[in-house]
């Protein structure tokens, strides 16, 4: 039963998207893997859910007044793009360039972040760091606002490089104060009202107003700077060039590149692939969607051994659950409330604990969030009437003319929910469970009728698995 | 249309702002999608409320000097004064109110003070079936117009409720149409329609008779994106909520574009309250310009008035009163700005 | 400390949104008091008297009953310097007990850590509502978030009572004892295996709750009758967690909030009596907070953010009072119209974490901070 190219697709899909249903994979397998890598990366027509459509039906998606309607909307961004890398990328530079939203109360401002990342996140990685220094909510979020030419605030200087790029170890305390004064001057339009109602959370008198960056000369440090042994009158963009130059800040993104789309642990075969992708950052000029070419053409990443090398995130979860069964495709009442199932597992959209980002890895998963995990995808998977769901009772339906034995069914839904690959245990759990009703007739089935509300059951247990958590 | 210069023979003089976000029962609005004024002068505010604050859905009561007289409606529910989704309202020659909810597939009616008098509640295909009803308009003669938005259609009521006609269908020709949403009618009768998703306005006889278009998409003087409502004054010069492009425009009766209007909302009397008791705020605001000049990449109508704050952001729908006052009902912006036709 | 082999219970209520404290105790013998809230000031005869210059909230009945039994500890002025007047921050700062930068671990997350060491009882601290409260985050710590105690645990859909059966059967298999060649596969099994004896076990408490108590409707009640349960079923939970708001009444505020403490008081003074009759009263302590105070004036509707709050204390083992300074509403003290804190939450804290569970403070709080002395020794 298994192919070895739909293997390899689901793994790529799940890895630079959020994986794919059986028609998807099928679509992509006929494209060839090499031209569906290109196509991944160079996202155009992503055909998402329309953002009049959204608004009109979704006042809170209008508004965005609060967190709660922004992480709706990107929830629906992600649940119906048809170029899925952009929206993941976009999660990825979210997890690593940090911004939360309790401390902008600015739900609009943190949405553009977002957008900022589909627009430059898979060019240049200087142009990208240019980008988000100027970014109104990371200049509110570390505190740029506050850093002026006759009073330096470091914070963003620091995470700048600490955090994002170059990382400990490779720069002194010098040069954190020199990268900071090269940032005086970068604020917000308006910037003492709005630090003022980002500070008192204020919705008043009519509701939000969004930001934008101005570049306040007047409050520029434009004096001679001495920035990682080069010197001149640096302004941030040549402080971000100097950075994106440095061997570590392509250390530094290639692994971080790596752990989100690879492997959560890096082993030794990692660490040559890690060296591949430095490599292709400075023959393409920084291009991260060089990098990534190279991550997903390697022969380490479409190996056997990296296949749900990953722990999917809840995010990761949440929005692959809700793309199989096919469910959310049109506006819904209740979107933001799938955000918010991914808060409870532990990762809130727009809302990462702190500048760091989140810790990835098997510490997403504690027995609490496993409850809301299994709870979660099991809710989406096991009603009958959400399309994705009756696609799959559609292609069971087809086998052997709608009879399946307890193992038929378990292998083929296996096949269709991945393809997974599951233990000998898991397997045999999920045959035992199948044969306390015997064999399934899906001949002449009726929409949710008893053989289909059996194949719900399955799907429901399937995807609670311990291998189902993983990508 | 015409695309000539005409003669621009109207004015319309900002007045005033009334209204203040708030996230409570009482005084203030929660994105307002329609205003409609009662014969005794009395502002009537629906309150469609969001996702995070369902119990506010509500109508509001305020008089024309702003002060709060009231409110009546609970919240999201079934009861009879309970609300899932509500768009639009209009009083008949009685004073009775009648509000439209998208996501119950109702009418339900009121008195002016908030009692609950009716519900025509039936969701289907079928005459008298709603799927979606959007905006409502009544006639002189009480007969109540509704944009059955699912359905592509109108529909002709009395006021009993009793079905008197229908007519459309889906699609972007004559008599068709994509998700419509306000309706109005005119001093003859006849009957205007916001075609949302085909961005231009129809006009019809009282029976249905197609009889003009106005408008195409784009973002120019007589282009609308989105037109989410529409009204009609005594001359007959239309007034549309072009919801998309962020902005109100009005055109002659021969359809001929007059003028747009932005949006230049003032501190209202509740926003002023607010403002005396949280003086730090108000310090800062008033050294900030609440018009900036904005970065290229901001450029959309949604973008540029969520940045704007006297801009109309989210200008669901347009109500004249008898006084030829225009209220411009903002969503997004939880308040009506008023102008004085000239 | 205990002597009758109970393990003390913590009981933290966060009042989500800001309570505003000049309306809970209330200086009704101030006349700033009335100058500055023309609209929501609440009427002298209607408080509930605590002495001649203070009262509770009408709504506070079954509190008052609480307080003349010297069962009820104020704090008032409570807060931090620097105060920060959004909800989210604010929040955070006490969720964190660290003022200055964003941290990560919460208070009772470390107190839950130190509590049980080991991580032999995944259920030493719960939440009773969805989503983890960051008061209760900290690494490596897990706590059950029970929106439903009746339905809590894996596949709540599944109602009938045999494919339930065999559905966790399944689970049960299919998380079943290590294989040992991969770790992340071997984590997970344990994971799977903690969460299904978690809930297993939270699922015993309802039925062997036995009370004569009537709660009343709201959903705080619900949490407060949920928390009893799982304290009474006696299986090994310390720390219980459970909110309720919206108190952020910058509209309508005498309706709004004045039916907020209706649903509170109520709710505690039904847990109170229940804990009362199983005999858990002076080994149950119930900490109410919130994450900053309101305007000292009103706004013509409401009242807007503010600074120094009010938090309380409540249980048999409380050595009931006011304590802290009620802030003075004269101008020259008030600090940007608000309200000064004169003491930092971590002082409450601190008393909580040493002298009511018997852990070292400083390392839970950031800090050393004097201690109260509205716990009975």
């Amino acid at each position: 039963m298994s192919n070895p190219d739909i293997e390899l697709m689901a793994h790529l899909m799940r890895r630079a998207g959020f994986g794919a249903t059986r028609d998807e994979l099928e679509e992509w397998v006929a494209k060839g893997y090499e031209a569906v890598v290109e196509e991944l990366l160079y996202p155009t027509d992503p055909q998402n859910l329309p953002d009049d459509i959204i608004r009109r039906y979704h006042t809170e998606q209008a508004e965005l007044r609060l967190a709660d309607g922004a992480a709706g909307y990107w929830m629906y961004r992600m649940i119906t793009t048809r170029c899925p890398l952009e929206e993941k990328l976009a999660l990825f530079w979210h997890g690593l360039l940090a911004t939360a939203y309790n401390k902008l109360n600015q739900a609009m401002a943190l949405l553009n972040q977002i957008d900022t990342f589909r627009r430059h996140g898979l060019g240049s990685f200087s142009n990208l760091l240019v980008e988000v220094s100027k970014d109104p909510a990371m200049i509110i979020w570390l505190d740029n606002h506050d850093n002026h030419k006759d009073a330096i605030n470091e914070n963003y200087g620091r995470e700048l490089l600490e955090l994002f790029s170059m990382g400990i170890g490779n720069y002194t305390e010098q040069d954190v104060k020199e990268c900071a004064r090269a940032f005086t001057g970068w604020t917000l339009g308006n910037v003492e009202y709005m630090a003022m109602r980002a500070s008192r959370d204020s919705i008043w008198p009519y509701s939000r107003i969004a930001w934008h960056f101005e570049y306040r000369d007047y409050d520029h440090d434009d004096g001679e700077k001495t920035f990682l042994g080069e010197t001149g009158r640096f302004n941030g963009e040549d402080i971000v060039a100097i950075i994106a130059r440095q061997e570590s800040t392509a250390q530094f993104v290639s692994a971080r590149l790596f752990q989100f789309f690879a492997a959560d642990e890096v082993d030794e075969d990692g660490e040559k692939v890690i060296e591949e992708m430095v490599r292709s950052y400075f023959d393409s000029g920084q291009e991260i969607r060089s990098i990534l070419r190279t991550l997903f053409n390697s022969e380490y990443f479409k190996s056997e051994k990296v296949r749900f090398a990953r722990v999917k995130g809840p995010v990761e979860l949440v929005v692959g659950a809700v793309r199989l069964a096919g469910s959310y495709r049109t506006p819904t009442q209740g979107i933001e409330q799938v955000a918010r199932q991914a808060l409870y597992m532990g990762q809130g959209l727009l809302q990462p604990p702190s500048v760091e980002g989140w810790h990835e890895g098997i510490e997403w998963v504690d027995s609490g969030a496993l409850v809301e995990r299994v709870n979660f995808v099991a809710h989406e998977m096991a009603n009958v009437r959400n399309p994705g769901v009756r696609r799959i009772i559609e292609r069971l339906a087809a086998e052997n003319g709608g009879v399946l034995s307890p193992e038929a069914l378990v292998d083929h839904c296996l096949e269709l929910l991945g393809p997974m690959v599951v233990s000998d245990d898991t397997r045999s759990a999920l045959v035992r469970y199948a044969a306390h009703e015997g064999e399934l007739v899906l001949t002449g089935h009726q929409p949710e009728d008893e053989s289909e509300q059996r194949v719900g059951e399955l799907l429901r247990l399937a995807t609670a698995t311990r291998e189902f958590q993983l990508a | 249309m015409s695309t000539h210069t005409t003669q621009v023979n109207i004015r319309l003089e900002y007045v005033k702002t009334i209204g203040l976000t708030t996230n409570n029962t009482g005084r203030g609005f929660v994105n307002p999608y329609d205003t409609a004024v009662s014969q005794d002068g009395r502002i009537f505010v629906l309150n469609h409320s969001d996702s995070a604050r369902r119990a506010m859905m509500r109508v509001g009561i305020c008089s024309w000097d702003e002060e709060y007289l009231g409110e009546f409606g609970k919240g999201a529910g079934t009861g009879d004064d309970q609300f899932n989704s509500p768009v639009a309202m209009a009083f008949d020659s009685q004073d009775r109110l009648y509000i439209t909810d998208e996501l119950h597939h109702r009418i339900t009616i009121f008195d002016s003070s908030g009692n609950f008098l009716n519900k025509w509640n039936a969701s289907g295909s079928g005459p008298g079936e709603f799927n979606g009803p959007a905006g409502i308009a009544i006639d002189g003669q009480d007969h109540v117009y509704v944009a059955d938005q699912h359905n592509s259609r109108i529909q002709k009521f009395n006021a009993d409720g009793s079905f008197i006609t229908q007519w459309g269908e889906a699609g972007s020709g004559r008599g068709q149409f994509n998700l419509p949403w306000g309706v109005a009618v005119d001093s003859q009768g006849d009957v205007y329609v916001a075609d949302w998703r085909n961005d231009r306005i129809q006009k019809f006889s009282p029976d249905g008779d197609y009889k003009a278009s106005f408008g195409e998409p784009g973002e120019g003087d007589g282009q609308f994106y989105r037109p989410s409502g529409v009204a009609v004054d005594p001359e007959g010069y239309v007034y549309v909520a072009d919801w998309g492009n962020e902005r109100v425009q009005v055109m002659a009766p021969d359809g001929s574009f007059q003028l747009n209007l932005r949006g230049q909302a003032t501190l209202s009397k509740w926003a002023e309250d607010f403002m005396a008791v949280n003086p730090d705020e108000h310090r800062t605001r008033e050294m900030a310009n609440l018009i900036p000049n904005l970065p290229p990449h901001l450029n959309t109508p949604h973008h540029i008035s969520s940045q704007t704050e006297p801009y109309f952001w989210g200008p669901v729908s347009v109500t004249l009163d008898r006084e030829g006052r225009l209220y411009v009902t903002e969503a997004n912006r939880h308040r009506i700005q008023v102008y004085q036709k000239k | 400390m205990p002597n009758n082999g109970k393990k003390r219970a913590l009981v933290v209520l966060q009042l989500i949104g800001a309570n505003d404290p000049l309306n809970t105790v209330v200086p009704y013998s101030d006349g700033l008091y009335y100058d500055n809230r023309p609209t929501v000031g609440i009427p002298a005869d209607q408080v509930l008297p605590i002495d001649d210059n203070f009262g509770f909230n009408p709504n506070m009945g079954p509190i008052k009953s609480l307080w003349d039994k010297g069962k009820v500890a104020v704090i008032n002025g409570i807060g931090y310097s620097n105060p920060n007047r959004s909800h989210f921050r604010s929040m955070d700062i006490w969720h964190t007990a660290e003022t200055d930068k964003i941290a990560t671990e919460g208070w009772l997350g470390r107190a839950i850590r130190d509590l049980d060491p080991t991580g032999d009882n995944v259920l030493t601290g719960v939440n009773f509502g969805r989503g983890l409260p960051r008061s209760l985050g900290c690494r490596g710590v897990p706590v059950a978030s029970v929106g439903n105690l009746e339905t809590y645990g894996l596949f709540p859909d599944v109602e009938d009572d045999l494919k339930k059966q065999y559905t966790l059967e399944a689970f049960a298999q299919m998380y079943g004892a290590s294989q040992g060649w991969d770790p992340v596969i071997d984590s997970l099994g344990q994971t799977g295996r903690d969460a299904l004896k978690g809930a297993d076990i939270l699922r015993t408490a309802p039925a062997q709750y036995s009370s004569t108590i009537e709660y009343g409707p709201s959903p705080i009640a619900q949490s407060m009758k949920n928390i009893c349960q799982v304290m009474f079923a006696d299986i090994g939970t310390q720390i219980f967690y459970a909110s309720y708001g919206s108190f952020d009444t910058h509209g309508d505020e005498l309706a709004v909030h004045g039916k907020l403490w209706q649903d509170v008081g109520g709710a505690i003074g039904d847990c109170y009596a229940d804990l009362e009759e199983h005999g858990w009263q002076d080994d149950a302590l119930i900490f109410v907070w919130t994450e900053f105070g309101r305007r000292i004036k009103d706004n013509g509707s409401g009242t807007d953010h503010g600074a120094g709050g009010l938090a309380l204390l409540i249980g048999g083992s409380v050595n009931g009072g006011m304590y802290g300074q009620y802030p003075s509403l004269k101008e020259a003290e008030q600090l940007d119209g608000d309200m000064r804190a004169n003491n930092d939450y971590r002082s409450t804290y601190a008393t909580i974490v040493e002298r009511w569970m018997g852990l070292d403070a400083p390392s839970i709080v950031n800090g050393q901070f004097e201690q109260f002395d509205f716990i009975e020794k």
